[in-house]
């Protein structure tokens, strides 16, 4: 009888415990078999020290508690809920909390429903892995800045040894702290193909897509404003400065985000890759606008002037990365089926990586002339006092990043990890700005 | 396990050393070491060569003064120009007549009567006005009619010149400046319209950009036993003969500005003016900033062009040749090819101003910031910043930056700290801060403060200067000095400074822009009026 209790209870684990921030299983388990329960508490810790080397802007070197976490998860049948808090930096924040329900059907396929906060599916293969199974300390620059992270929302998840279709909605913010409008709505998918599925290698092919309306915002001059923050730090988490890349969309509407991804694994090795399409849409209420700019005499003449010198233009961006690595000693690569991504390391291992990632935040139009003094792109190729600059350009700035890495683990417990990273950059407003070299080391505790 | 935590632990300090081993760097954002390696770039050789026409250590009367005297009238232009100024400071607005004033103000409520003279409407006398000229009732009511359309109250471009002169432009100083109140500087009559013509005010008026250059030349306002000053009008040979309405189409027509300027009268400026019996000999220059873009018309720097052209004062047209800035104890500076500067805070007047001057008559380009940024404003007020706009500056054909300066009384923003003035001299450019109102501002700005102490722009900033029998000491000075010449509205204590310090009536300054080669202004003026004393001595 027991047997009968103990195995869909094992079933119900093996499909639940990878689905959470954490890939390592936790150490401390409670488990009453009477009443099917399982209880379980771990947590994690990173200690990063990083050195930059830049060649204007400074960066502040140093070390840092880059994270610290605590788990908890309980089973009860099919039913599992996971929560994850961060006190990295000092401060508490809010991680993964989320309630799931699965179901293996007669072909061995699963389905499962999920409500929570927890990562868009469509926010990037980078983003879904945990960063405590990641092989670099930072995750690729063009996952943050292109891709989407936790979100409030519901979703559904089909997965079979071939496919696998992981769609949901969600909430812009999941507090609903927004100065006025609404909490926005999102749309997100991620579809797999793996031609390749076996004990030895996996090979998947896969794409996303995002559709998000942006409902929040603040009052601006009587109208609601809504705006978009695109930004990446130097791939790395000591200091997390995005001035070096990033944009802020003013009236951004729509964000359409189509990603592409491929990943191989195999015991001894490694690859995988992402490519990110962002489509911003601008809408603002210009009239109203106009209007209020009639404020003195020297305000404006009519409305199609003043639109042509307050001009909107939808933006695109694109990035993507390619990473890879070689184990030279462990227990091999594992890829995690139920959510389609690699594993980190597991037990004494010792591995070298590589990355080269770009992020595109330029979106420059033809003629239009930028200084650095003003901070502006002028449309006629010139400076303009009046009555406006008229220009389009977004100057979040074009990185290219190149990262080796050497990752050692001692046990599952402990891990240490080297990487190097050369960052290129170019963007109008930081001309003295061009490279940026990066060293930094972590060591992370996981139970 | 121990062997592989010593292996993490060697290739880890290998790293960290490698990189601690790395050139020093900054551990924060440091505007005075950023000011040194950030990329400016340098005035190229034909721009340098203008660069050359200005004096170094002018000293420019800011509106003439703002603190003795009305600023920007016959008084203070009179006044600056006795006590030995080497510029003649001005702004240039425009009016409905499209003349070339030179007034600060786009709007008159500040230095003006207009409030007191003029409703908030058309002035009621405008038919009257184009009536006296010849047109019919008819005609003219019709054309005041186009006029209201186009009407801003109290704004210069919305009156004819004569108009203009029937406002007093010196009683609101009486009324603001209690110590320096003059009764002279008041009108005893305003303007009016009287027997079918305008009778001017007589006291000071709003100057014309020919006022000002008659001022620099030695002469004074030709006035009649009234004290009104003599300057007659006439409908222009062009436009004899026709309507308002046709003249007002025919203006529209041209398409070179909006058809608000009814440009159909002329002045006859060159009997305006007579030899100022108080004239001492100091022939100074004239600084002409061009204003708000956005008002006046868009070829407004070519009307100053050909002003200046009639005038005998435009050196493209009319170049001088070489002469010394200072002779016999005496400013010469309207009599070289540095006569003329051009100065603007807009970066459409600059950019205008170089396609109409090529960069051929040295150009100041005035800095200011403020929060939030204006149209015109640096927005970003670092190396980087101020770099990018050397650069703006340049390929517009400047040749000096004019950066604020902080001190009362005005408390503008500082953009003249040492590592901008070090900016500016990298760039090879002059440096023309404004505006100077204390003693304390040009100890500050001269390096008195510094004086003898080391500072980290002493490469380029540093002067030796050697001592002259008018210093106050008689050992040569080691100074940073973060200017090569300013707008003041004290003219008496800023040449006063100058003089003393060594920075006028020196045989042997060092010439920042050449190394090595002394600069020699000896033939400066080197005592200074009495500031009261020449006010009253010009009979005010």
């Amino acid at each position: 009888m027991k047997k009968y209790i103990l195995m869909p209870l094992l079933a119900v684990f093996a499909l639940t415990a990878a689905a959470q921030d954490f890939d390592t299983d936790p150490t401390l388990e409670l488990e009453n078999a009477e009443k099917e329960v399982k209880f379980t508490v771990g947590a994690r810790m990173m200690a990063d020290a990083a050195a930059y080397h830049s060649e204007f802007t400074p960066l502040q070197s140093g070390a840092s508690i880059t994270d610290a976490r605590i788990r908890t998860s309980m089973t009860y049948k099919d039913w599992y809920f996971y929560a994850d808090f961060g006190f990295g930096g000092g401060k508490f924040s809010q991680k993964n909390i989320f309630l799931q329900y699965s179901h293996l059907d007669n072909n061995d396929n699963t389905h499962a429903v999920k409500v929570g906060y927890y990562n868009d599916p469509a926010g990037s293969m980078a983003r879904n892995t945990s960063l405590g199974s990641y092989h670099f300390i930072s995750r690729p620059g063009s996952s943050y800045a292109l891709g989407e992270g936790r979100e409030l929302g519901i979703t559904y998840k089909f997965n079979s040894d071939r496919f696998m279709a992981y769609q949901g909605v969600f909430t812009e913010n999941q507090y609903n702290k927004i100065d006025a409008g609404f909490n926005g709505i999102t749309v997100a998918g991620r579809y797999l193909f793996r031609p390749i599925s076996d004990d030895f290698q996996t090979l998947h092919l896969g794409v996303s897509a995002r559709f998000a309306h942006l409902g929040g915002g603040e009052v601006y001059n009587n109208v609601l404003k809504k705006s978009l923050h695109l930004g990446q730090a130097l791939e790395t988490l000591v200091d997390e400065d995005e001035q070096f890349v990033s944009a802020d969309l003013d009236w951004a509407n729509n964000v359409v985000n189509v990603g592409a991804e491929a990943l191989y694994q195999n015991d001894k090795f490694f690859a995988r890759g992402e490519f990110f399409y962002k489509h911003v849409t601008k809408k603002r209420d210009s009239y109203s606008l106009y209007i209020d700019a009639q404020n003195n005499i020297d305000g404006w003449g009519d409305i199609e002037w003043w639109e042509n010198a307050n001009k909107l233009k939808n933006n695109n961006f694109i990035g993507g990365y390619v990473e890879a690595g070689v184990q030279l000693l462990g227990n091999g690569y594992k890829y995690n089926k139920q959510e389609g991504l690699l594993g980190g390391l597991d037990g004494k291992s010792l591995e070298i990586v590589a990355r080269y990632n770009y992020t595109g935040l330029n979106n420059l139009t033809d003629g239009e002339y930028y200084n650095a003094g003003r901070g502006h792109f002028y449309a006629n190729g010139y400076m303009e006092d009046w009555p406006g600059t008229g220009a389009t350009s977004v100057g979040g700035g074009d990185i290219h990043s190149v990262t080796l890495g050497l990752n050692y683990a001692f046990n599952r417990y402990v891990l240490c990890m080297v990487d190097y990273t050369w960052h290129k950059l170019d963007k109008p407003f930081l001309p003295n700005d061009k490279n940026f070299h990066v060293a930094q080391a972590r060591v992370q505790f996981t139970f | 396990m121990f062997k592989h935590l010593v292996k993490v632990g060697l290739l880890s300090a290998v790293v960290l050393a490698t990189f601690t081993s790395c050139e020093e760097e900054q551990q924060f954002t440091n505007e005075k070491l950023d000011a040194k390696r950030v990329e400016v770039q340098v005035l190229n050789d034909e721009l340098a060569k203008v660069r050359d026409y200005v004096p170094l250590y002018a000293v420019i009367a800011h509106r003439g003064s703002t603190f003795w005297a009305p600023e920007e009238t016959e008084a203070s232009w009179r006044w600056a120009r006795e006590m030995g100024a080497d510029y003649l400071e001005s702004d240039v607005q425009c009016t409905k007549d499209g003349i070339v004033l030179a007034n600060h103000d786009e709007n008159l409520k500040r230095t003006t009567n207009i409030e007191n003279v003029f409703s908030e409407n058309v002035p009621t006398s405008r038919v009257d006005f184009y009536m006296s000229l010849g047109f019919s009732r008819a005609d003219a009511e019709a054309q005041y009619g186009r006029d209201m359309a186009a009407f801003r109250p109290f704004y210069t471009l919305s009156y004819y010149y004569a108009e203009l002169l029937m406002l007093d432009a010196g009683s609101w100083f009486n009324e603001s400046s209690l110590e320096q109140a003059r009764p002279t500087f008041k009108a005893t009559e305003n303007g009016r319209f009287e027997n079918g013509k305008i009778v001017y005010s007589n006291g000071l008026y709003i100057s014309a950009i020919q006022d000002q250059i008659a001022y620099a030349q030695g002469k004074r306002l030709i006035r009649d036993a009234n004290g009104r000053r003599v300057l007659t009008y006439k409908i222009k040979d062009e436009y004899k003969g026709m309507t308002l309405e046709q003249i007002y189409n025919a203006i529209k027509a041209k398409g070179e500005y909006n058809a608000k300027y009814m440009d159909f009268i002329e002045y006859d400026f060159a009997n305006a003016y007579e030899a100022d019996p108080e004239d001492t000999g100091n022939r100074p220059g004239i600084y002409v900033e061009f204003k708000e873009s956005w008002l006046n018309p868009g070829n407004m720097e070519q009307r100053v062009y050909d002003v200046l052209a009639e005038q005998g004062w435009n050196i493209i047209t009319n170049d001088p040749g070489d002469q010394p800035f200072y002779k016999n104890g005496k400013v010469n500076v309207g009599n070289t090819r540095g006569r003329v500067i051009l100065q603007t805070f807009s970066f459409d007047a600059l950019r205008r101003a170089n396609d109409v001057f090529k960069g051929r008559i040295p150009m100041c380009y005035l800095l200011w910031i403020s929060e939030p940024a204006y149209a015109t404003d640096i927005a970003y007020d670092t190396p980087t910043g101020y770099a990018a706009f050397i650069k703006w500056a340049q390929d517009n054909g400047a040749h000096i930056i004019g950066p604020a300066i902080s001190g009362a009384p005005n408390n503008y923003p500082e953009m003249n700290a040492p590592w901008q003035a070090y900016m500016i001299r990298r760039a090879g450019m002059i440096n023309h801060p404004y505006s100077f109102d204390s003693w304390a501002q040009m100890c500050k700005y001269m390096g008195y403060y510094n004086y003898g102490w080391e500072t980290e722009f002493d490469d380029l900033l540093r002067l030796e200067i050697p001592a002259t029998p008018y210093c106050t000491s008689t050992y040569p000075s080691s100074v940073p000095v973060y200017m090569d010449g300013f707008f003041t509205n004290r003219t008496e204590m800023s040449l006063r400074y100058m003089i003393e310090n060594g920075f006028r009536g020196n045989p042997a300054l060092p010439n920042p822009f050449h190394a090595g080669q002394k600069y020699d202004n000896s033939q400066a003026n080197v005592t200074v009026p009495d500031a009261a004393a020449t006010l009253e001595r010009l009979g005010y």
